[in-house]
């Protein structure tokens, strides 16, 4: 398909390249990222806000990276990165006025895109958003909306928008055939968008309804190896005093509470991990 | 830039048209001026004070990509600055000019589109000047290319062009203010000093004398100049629309 | 920062007007740059502009290469509040699926091994470079601006006029400049040295359609089986003025952050293999450093040009010019934020690059005013150097 408005590239189309090392069956499982962190502990995030400055909030929201590929990139041997951490940028624009052509609308409409880079995944990825990003978007407008009170902005709109630089794959590279996004990588983008965007909303300074942690468990649960490979708490961020001047230091404060919450939900966890499974899979 | 040729107001139901072609390069082009006009569509977008200037080229065998996408927004700095769009009966109105590539070489993905720049500049002035919008001067513009062994050459070829070091577009107004440079090659500052020299001297050398001009006259007409080209083409149509009145007599 | 700025820098704004400046910024933004940019004679202080920086003063700029895993190259740049996210991802272009390749190429690509390198066949091989590259699409660059990256571009929106014409710029640079070499983008494959009987063998394999018989003492010369395809992306996080010199720094560095991993023709499985061993990818080998600078042209009457009922021919308004002198009626704005831009008309952008010290032009533009002629091109062209060595610098350490 020619897309007048990109530049397009070769007409009939390119392939990925295909490592030699990889159609050897069997090589690579040594080699093969091994999860070094125990099942409850969490990854340290990156998050700060306020980078965009002509938006009303912004954040920007990292991983850390795994050990495994900490030390591929420290001594880099082979080209087949082990696994990749998540990087998100978040802007949140308004509330502002809808569009002259909009229907009237009591409430504050919140309008969320979720986007991968075209170089985000392992996968190269379109420039036109593919149903995966679209189910990313309604998940998080979801996720959202009930944060925020609505009535307060009639006839306004807000847009959250999210740009993923780098997504998360818990599969290795090695599994060609038939990996593409699964939604196990997806979850934990999932759960970086929701917190990048509360962060960003409440960089907006932007009331939410609750001002508590609303804890909602995304998990990501690998049955063939009947071990959790991820868990990541997604926190309503308006804990955060909407006035306070000092920011940053109030989301790395929450930042922490939310990792101290998820270590005090670990006790639950058994039951969370199959429970907000579904719940997470039932919203779409 | 020898044996250009142009007419004015060929299209009946737009304001303002023009067709052109330049043999160097084998360009045939035709422009057409709505103005002024309601733009609905654009209505957050238009200034309070003066006319928005909207430009549309049309590449003939396709649909305009994003190489069109940019020349338009050239095109649209140049004529903004030389439309008087402050004048009554312009301000929040817009000035549409599209501009259609009927011939000539087609221009491929990522191309420069410097080739074709003078011609998309004297179709879209041409148009103006017969949709009668008010500017507060006219221009002329050329190409000139610089060749690998350093030397200046004009009335370039597609080819010629294509084995350029450096090609430059360069628009004058009618009062020898710069108004549009576009280089790109490899070249130092010096050599561009000669070309803006040399471009000069193409665009200006003259200025047609018209039969009762009332703005300063050159030595001699010579319409293979570009600015020249412009009155002459402008007269004809005159004379052409007002023959009924001169014979008359 | 404005705020702290104009109380030193803009005395004339008025104190009966107790308007905060931040206000009169939203409200009078041409006057209130005006003010910061002409103070009173008197106060004997430089000009300056309403962000603080001086006119020809670039804002601070970092880059930050190869921190994206699923890239083969990728770099983040950030000019003061503008800030670029590039990603470079190779992928192969079999010569099968080119559809004019057999036709043009056996028979070219026969002769260019032969021939030894005089003036003429240098020139063959530019263009045949220029070829490979250009008419087979090998650079892919496009930039993205539906991020949120500021208001006003709807995000998941076709890309603007601006995106496009960005991107067409970048790819226009990429091709004007002769930045990636074809040699790099190509993947040989040297066909063995059969015997006859290996070759009938082979024959028998239906492995190749090789002519048995022709020329088995002669090497056979080695063809192109594919070509890497650089998929360039750019993804404007923040958008805080002059995208143009943000995107391409990124791409720039993405590009020298990019490694290709070693690729062969493998007749066994009649494709493309890689290796992925890092010690046997290969860099991409640039040619130059172009470094592109963007300035606009504010001027003190932004209508001047709307009243004049005569504008002066160009000479007259030099002579003019010089006799203002003390009043100066533009000034050239180096790296213009977004306030800066909402208030100019003409640019000028600028891609310098250095060959031994020299400095070489490589793109000029300007447009969208009458002002600015050669003496002040060439003020600029010596900024733009200058500019070159700094970003240099910036790269070099990313």
């Amino acid at each position: 398909m020619n897309d007048r408005r990109r530049v397009n590239g070769p007409p009939g189309g390119t392939r990925p390249p295909v490592y030699a090392s990889l159609l050897q069956s069997g090589t690579g499982a040594d080699t093969r990222a091994q999860r070094q962190r125990q099942p409850s502990d969490l990854r340290k995030i990156f998050l700060k806000t306020g980078l965009i400055p002509s938006a009303s909030g912004s954040s920007y929201l990292e991983f850390e990276p795994s050990a495994s590929l900490a030390a591929a990139r420290s001594n880099p041997k082979s080209l087949i990165p082990p696994s990749s951490a998540l990087k998100l940028a978040c802007t949140v624009h308004g509330p502002k006025p809808l569009p002259r052509s909009a229907p009237f609308s009591p409430n504050l409409v919140l309008t969320t895109h979720v986007k991968y880079a075209p170089f985000a995944a392992r996968r190269r990825k379109g420039h036109v958003r593919d149903s995966s990003e679209r189910d990313l978007g309604v998940h998080l407008e979801t996720a959202l909306r009930g944060a925020i009170i609505a009535e307060r902005w009639p006839k306004s709109g807000l847009d959250i928008t999210v740009t993923i630089l780098e997504a998360e794959d818990d599969r290795w590279w090695g599994d060609v055939p038939d990996s593409h996004d699964a939604s196990w990588g997806m979850m934990n983008v999932l759960a970086g968008c929701i917190s990048a965007a509360s962060a960003a909303i409440a960089d907006a300074h932007i009331d939410s309804e609750h001002r508590s942690i609303v804890s909602a468990c995304v998990v990501a649960y690998m049955p063939a190896r009947d071990e959790i490979t991820e868990l990541w708490l997604k926190g309503d961020s308006s804990k955060v005093s909407t006035a306070d001047g000092d920011q940053r230091s109030g989301h790395e404060a929450l930042i922490d509470g939310a990792v101290d919450a998820a270590r005090g939900a670990h006790t639950v966890l058994a039951e969370a991990v199959r429970e907000s499974l579904q719940k997470t899979l039932g919203q779409s | 830039m020898v044996g250009l040729t142009a007419s004015l107001s060929n299209l009946s139901r737009s304001d303002g048209s023009a067709s052109y072609k330049c043999p160097a390069t084998g360009y045939d082009l035709l422009g057409a001026v709505n103005a002024p006009i309601e733009l609905p569509a654009r209505r957050d977008a238009l200034k309070p004070e003066e006319a928005t200037v909207e430009v549309f080229v049309k590449p003939g065998n396709t649909t305009a990509g994003v190489g069109e996408r940019y020349v338009e927004g050239i095109l649209r700095s140049v004529l903004s600055k030389v439309v008087l769009g402050r004048e009554r009966g312009f301000p929040r109105r817009g000035v549409v000019i599209t501009l259609a590539i009927v011939g000539g070489e087609t221009l491929d993905r990522g191309d420069s589109y410097l080739t074709i720049l003078p011609a998309l500049l004297h179709t879209s002035l041409l148009a103006l000047l017969s949709a009668a919008v008010p500017l507060s001067m006219t221009f002329s513009a050329t190409l000139v290319g610089v060749n690998k062994s350093g030397a200046i050459i004009t009335d370039l070829s597609a080819a010629d062009a294509k084995a350029a070091a450096s090609l430059h577009v360069l628009a004058f107004s009618s009062k020898n203010h710069l108004l549009l440079n576009q280089s790109e090659g490899r070249f130092d500052f010096d050599t561009w000093e000669q070309v803006r020299d040399r471009a000069l001297s193409i665009c200006k050398d003259m200025t047609t004398p018209g039969p009762d001009g009332d703005i300063a006259m050159g030595d001699e007409a010579d319409s293979s100049r570009p600015e020249g080209f412009v009155r002459e083409t402008v007269e004809d149509r005159l004379y052409k629309d007002y023959s009924w009145k001169i014979d008359s007599i | 920062m404005a705020s702290s700025s104009a109380s030193t820098a803009a005395p004339a704004a008025p104190n009966s007007l107790s308007l905060p400046p931040s206000q009169f910024a939203r409200l009078q933004p041409h006057a209130y740059l005006l003010a910061h940019l002409s103070p009173p004679s008197s106060s004997n202080q430089p000009s300056i502009r309403a962000n603080g920086r001086a006119p020809s003063q670039f804002r601070v700029t970092s880059a930050n290469a190869g921190s994206l895993t699923h890239t083969n190259g990728s770099a983040v740049v950030r000019l003061g509040d503008t800030t670029a996210v590039c990603g470079v991802r190779a992928e192969i272009l079999h010569t099968d699926d080119i559809a004019s390749w057999s036709v043009s190429q056996s028979t070219n690509a026969n002769k260019r091994r032969r021939i030894g390198e005089s003036e003429k066949e240098t020139e063959a091989k530019d263009e045949e470079d220029r070829a490979h590259i250009e008419d087979l699409n090998l650079l892919v660059p496009n930039i993205s601006l539906s991020t949120g990256c500021a208001p006003g571009f709807i995000p998941s929106a076709p890309p603007s006029a601006l995106a496009q014409s960005l991107s067409h710029q970048i790819l226009s640079l990429l091709h004007t400049s002769r930045l990636v070499q074809a040699e790099d983008l190509r993947i040989w494959y040297q066909p063995p040295n059969l015997g006859p009987e290996e070759a009938q063998q082979h024959n028998d394999e239906e492995q190749m359609d090789l002519d048995a018989g022709a020329n088995e003492e002669e090497t056979k010369p080695a063809e192109i089986k594919a070509f890497w395809v650089l998929y360039i992306d750019i993804m404007l996080i923040s958008l805080a003025g002059n995208p143009f010199d943000a995107a391409w720094a990124s791409v720039l560095a993405a590009l020298r952050d990019t490694k290709l991993p070693k690729a062969w023709w493998d007749v066994d499985n009649e494709s493309i293999l890689c290796s992925d061993d890092v010690k046997e990818s290969q860099k991409l080998s640039l040619r130059g450093l172009p470094i592109s600078s963007s300035f606009c042209v504010f001027e003190a009457d932004a209508a001047a040009g709307w009243r004049a009922v005569v504008i002066p021919d160009a000479e007259e308004q030099k002579v003019q010019d010089s006799k203002h002198g003390s009043q100066q009626q533009k000034w050239i704005l180096a790296d213009p934020d977004g306030y800066e831009e909402g208030l100019v008309q003409e640019r000028v952008y600028l891609v310098v690059d250095k060959e031994e010290g020299k400095t070489v032009i490589v793109k000029m533009e300007k447009l969208g005013g009458w002002t600015v002629d050669s003496e002040d091109l060439r003020q600029l062209v010596d900024i733009s150097a200058q500019r070159w060595d700094e970003m240099k610098r910036i790269l070099d350490q990313c």
